[in-house]
């Protein structure tokens, strides 16, 4: 059959790398095709989404951010401090996590969703005009977020001012001043050139970028058996290609950036540092308490105890 | 009579209680015109100042330009297709004689109330598919299915407009653009 | 499955059809067929709100609201008054002041209608008065407008960001430099034709009379500096820098210049909301119809078939600029824009052409398209504004149309006068 898979990125970014491996290890051990679609051209992240719940796409990609109108749980992403801040804990969190590997998948089966795989892009970077290390350095900075109250708000407890500004006007912004940063993976940044108007770049720690693939559940469920496992099988392979693609993928872009412009400075915040961003964060947890409910205080509460045994050994 | 008359004085031309009703809906349909530009530019100039004096952008104020957007859009299109305001290319239909274009123009309205009414149709199931998805707007919170259902009945009462004018064309010996606009170069105008 | 979804499209787009309905229909034979029966039509419904979606649409109406409120009062007349003051008394000089006076009324207005309204039906009379001739007057109102299409703000150019992606704030300043050029080919036109037809000149302004003017249009400028500065000197996105020319608006002709009344602001309100509800049900049926097309991947498909995969990035210019060209001869060029972009943005991403120039190419193009006969559609505006016949409205044209296509030809020869400004300002 031809199965149809669309998510929000575009070429050679790490939703298309996945989306891909899934594709050749599908084509390669089966009779059947996967038609990939990127950004845009089947419309926004919540198109694609109901488009998959209505069973006209099979597969999608959908960054969990993003599904916040629909499943309100899924914003846990969004706040600070609450996934590892360094890359291999981060990976490992994926793996072993039970909110992600067990409480996830029920949340998404709700809604007519086969969650697949969880994984991570990269970790969030803020870019802005000037150096800075503190929250009091951040007061009054306009920072471009993608339109979402929680991390409107983790943008507030940090000091700063949150401005929504559609993508295709964030360079033009930071080149003019309509804002004075914004934050992103390292990889779109770099893609961007976004550091070439935004050139001092820094590392909180306070999130990965985080994105979720699922199929359509009747259409799951539908599959043979046989075709269950090529399905399960291939997000496996995709997942684990992806991994291995993001891993130094941060550090290839960072030198690149590096390589093409004189101005870019770096800071990465120590421990003690961090600290002042992380005293700020249960304002943001109590927001998402407040549109999660009781369902939303027992994913938090899992969330923290995988944090705390991954952490620990 | 000049357009911006012809909407002023805006006299249904269905008979009794229909008629009364038609006028009703094309007052409201213009006060949510006006309204909705203005909420608009209210709302927009708002954001700015925010940020300015208070250095904060008003979260909400793009999902309150969505919801306008929908409301001016589903409003207008009725209206204007009750004042023959849609954009339409004229050259062929204006090179037939008066019964020619009659006959087209026939054609032309009933087709395109069926559509006007296969998309009232289509979008009323998909209000109920997004009711049923419980999907919200991220930042007001309001259920997003609240916001398109003046879509449906913006299609529905654009198609009954052409409905009448299709009818309207069938007993007359001109031709209408509109149950009020008769045709002619003087009403052809179109703005973009 | 494409000859049928296409011929249908362009057999109802020219029967006369309102321009929602043969996109819309398109795109529903093509679900039909893709789905085999209309159980999927809810994305169509989908879709089309999905195109009503983005917020840099509201740039539309706030630009719209805020050029029917200096048409309605006096920013118009006082602009053109100024330049009249200035340049009247040259050989010619009414009809360059006609084109000039376009230009600069562009520069508030993102409509070429608005233009042709605004400008044309002031100067016409005089225009004709003064000796030059019905098509000439006809054919020079009708190709200036155009120019307002170029110069920012641009609703053209905001529906071109919008479906492609593309910063609004940098097409908006790379349009500068191709409707100045523009502006410049036609005035030279305009001085060779007076010469030519022996129009007697104005007399001159004193300067006294000039200083007037100039006090007089003082407040009007303002809307290009807060446009341009507002959104270059990083205080308003684009459709915030709208909004504010909608306040700017507001306080000139009720405050200021107390040229219109409180009930006035109600009609001008309705009017833009009209004609933005217009605009946008094709914005929306555009979205639909591009969705179809593009899951059953049939850009990839046309493309292929007309060979701009080979074609390297200038081929691609030209074949993108014969199709809007062609299409906008025929079609609505809003409607143009909605379709063809969506087909050409493969190409566009592959010979990596910069999407800025891309789109600046296409609204020349859609200038040039919608002036030229047959049917192009700003020659029945101004059959419809003016209530002229046909062949007296297409007879000058020609040469205008002749100049625009050497200013096409120009800006792919040069694409730095498209791009100088837009990397000064960015750099
Ligand atoms: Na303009
Ligand atoms: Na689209």
């Amino acid at each position: 059959a031809e199965w149809k898979y669309a998510h929000e990125e575009y070429e050679g970014d790490v939703q298309d790398v996945f989306a891909y491996a899934f594709k050749e290890y599908v084509e390669e051990n089966s009779d059947h095709t996967v038609t990939v679609y990127r950004f845009g051209e089947l419309g926004e992240s919540d198109d694609i989404m109901e488009q998959t719940q209505n069973g006209i796409l099979q597969f999608v990609n959908q960054s969990p951010g993003f599904t916040g109108s629909l499943i309100p749980e899924a914003q846990i992403f969004f706040i600070p401090y609450l996934l590892p801040t360094d890359e291999e804990t981060v990976i490992e969190f994926f793996d072993e996590s039970k909110a992600i590997n067990e409480m996830f998948p029920e949340l998404y089966a709700e809604q007519g969703l086969e969650l697949l795989s969880m994984y991570p892009e990269g970790e969030m970077v803020i870019t802005l005009d000037e150096q800075v290390s503190s929250p009091e350095e951040l007061e009054g900075k306009k920072i471009r977020t993608m339109t979402n109250p929680l991390l409107a708000e983790t943008y507030r407890a940090f000091g700063a001012t949150p401005t929504p500004l559609p993508w295709g006007e964030v360079y033009g912004g930071l080149q003019t001043g309509t804002i004075d940063g914004q934050e992103n993976p390292i990889f779109w940044i770099e893609s961007g050139e976004l550091y070439e108007v935004s050139p001092h770049l820094l590392y909180t720690g306070h999130g990965w970028f985080t994105t979720a693939m699922m199929a359509n559940q009747d259409f799951y469920e539908g599959l043979s058996d046989e075709d269950k496992e090529l399905v399960q099988d291939a997000t496996d392979a995709a997942y684990d290609h992806t991994i291995e693609h993001i891993q130094g993928l941060a550090e290839e872009s960072l030198e690149k950036i590096k390589e093409d412009s004189d101005e870019v400075t770096v800071t990465r915040l120590d421990e003690e540092q961090i600290e002042a961003f992380r005293e700020r964060a249960p304002q943001v947890e109590d927001e998402f308490l407040e549109m999660t409910g009781e369902k939303g205080e027992e994913l938090l509460e899992q969330f923290k105890a995988d944090l705390e045994a991954v952490t620990e050994d | 009579m000049s357009e911006d008359d012809s909407e002023k004085h805006y006299r249904s031309s269905l008979p009794g209680f229909l008629g009364t009703i038609d006028t009703v809906i094309s007052r409201i349909e213009s006060v949510m015109l006006a309204a909705g530009v203005l909420l608009m530019a209210t709302n927009t100039m708002a954001n700015v100042l925010s940020r300015f004096i208070l250095g904060s952008s008003i979260y909400f104020s793009e999902e309150i330009n969505r919801i306008l957007i929908v409301l001016i859009t589903f409003a207008g299109i009725g209206y204007a297709a009750r004042h023959g305001r849609h954009i339409r290319m004229s050259a062929f239909y204006d090179m037939l004689p008066t019964g020619g274009r009659r006959a087209l123009m026939i054609v032309i309205t009933l087709f395109t109330s069926v559509i006007m009414f296969f998309l009232c149709y289509y979008s009323i199931l998909y209000v109920i598919d997004l009711y049923g998805k419980g999907r919200v707007l991220p930042a007001l919170s309001i259920p997003i299915f609240l916001i398109y259902l003046w879509v449906p009945i913006g299609f529905l009462v654009t198609g009954i407009q052409y409905l009448l004018t299709a009818i309207k064309n069938m007993r007359s010996r001109d031709v209408y653009l509109s149950t009020e606009i008769v045709d002619g170069y003087k009403d052809t105008e179109k703005e973009v | 499955m494409t000859t049928i979804i296409i011929g249908t499209m362009i057999g109802l787009l020219l029967l006369g059809f309102p321009m929602m309905i043969p996109l819309i229909t398109a795109a529903a034979i093509g679900f039909y067929m893709t789905f085999n029966g209309f159980d999927n039509m809810g994305t169509l419904v989908q879709q089309m709100m999905a195109g009503i979606r983005p917020t840099s649409l509201i740039a539309v109406p706030m630009f719209i609201l805020a050029a029917d409120i200096m048409t309605r009062g006096q920013s118009a007349s006082r602009l053109i008054n100024m330049v009249m003051a200035f340049i009247g008394h040259i050989k010619g000089g009414l009809a360059v002041s006609t084109a000039t006076s376009c230009t600069l009324f562009g520069a508030v207005s993102g409509s070429t209608q608005a233009t042709v309204v605004a400008v044309g039906s002031a100067l016409r009379p005089r225009l004709l008065k003064a000796g030059y001739s019905d098509p000439f007057t006809l054919a020079l109102i009708i190709n200036s407008s155009d120019i307002a299409f170029l110069i920012p703000p641009s609703i053209g150019m905001i529906i071109y960001g919008v479906v492609s992606g593309t910063s609004i704030g940098e097409l908006f300043i790379a349009g500068i430099g191709p409707g100045l050029l523009i502006l410049l080919l036609f005035s030279i036109y305009c001085v060779i034709y007076a010469i030519f037809a022996k129009v007697p000149t104005e007399p001159k302004s004193s300067w006294g009379e000039r200083l007037s003017a100039i006090r007089q249009a003082l407040w009007p400028l303002g809307f290009p500096v807060l446009i341009v500065g507002g959104i270059y000197g990083g205080i308003f996105s684009p459709t915030e820098a709208a909004a504010a020319c909608v306040m700017y608006a507001l306080i000139l002709e009720f405050g200021v210049f107390r040229s219109l009344s409180a009930p006035d602001i109600y009609a001008i309100a309705k009017s833009t909301g009209l004609i933005t509800a217009v605009v946008f049900i094709l914005v929306a049926a555009g979205n639909g119809f591009s969705w179809i097309i593009s899951f059953a991947q049939i850009p990839q498909a046309i493309l292929e078939a007309v060979g701009v995969n080979q074609a390297g990035p200038t081929g691609v210019l030209i074949i993108l600029s014969i199709a809007f060209f062609i299409a906008c001869m025929f079609v609505d060029p809003i409607v143009v824009i909605l379709v063809l972009t969506p087909i050409f943005t493969p190409a566009i991403e592959a010979t990596g052409l910069d999407p800025v120039l891309v789109g600046i190419l296409i609204t020349l193009q859609v200038a040039i398209g919608s002036a030229t006969p047959p049917f192009g559609c700003d020659i029945f505006t101004a059959i419809a504004i003016f209530k002229r016949p046909y062949m007296e409205v297409i007879r000058g044209t020609p040469p205008f149309v002749l100049l625009l296509v050497l200013a096409a030809a120009l800006l792919i020869t040069f694409p730095q006068i498209a791009l100088f400004l837009r990397d000064l300002a960015y750099a």
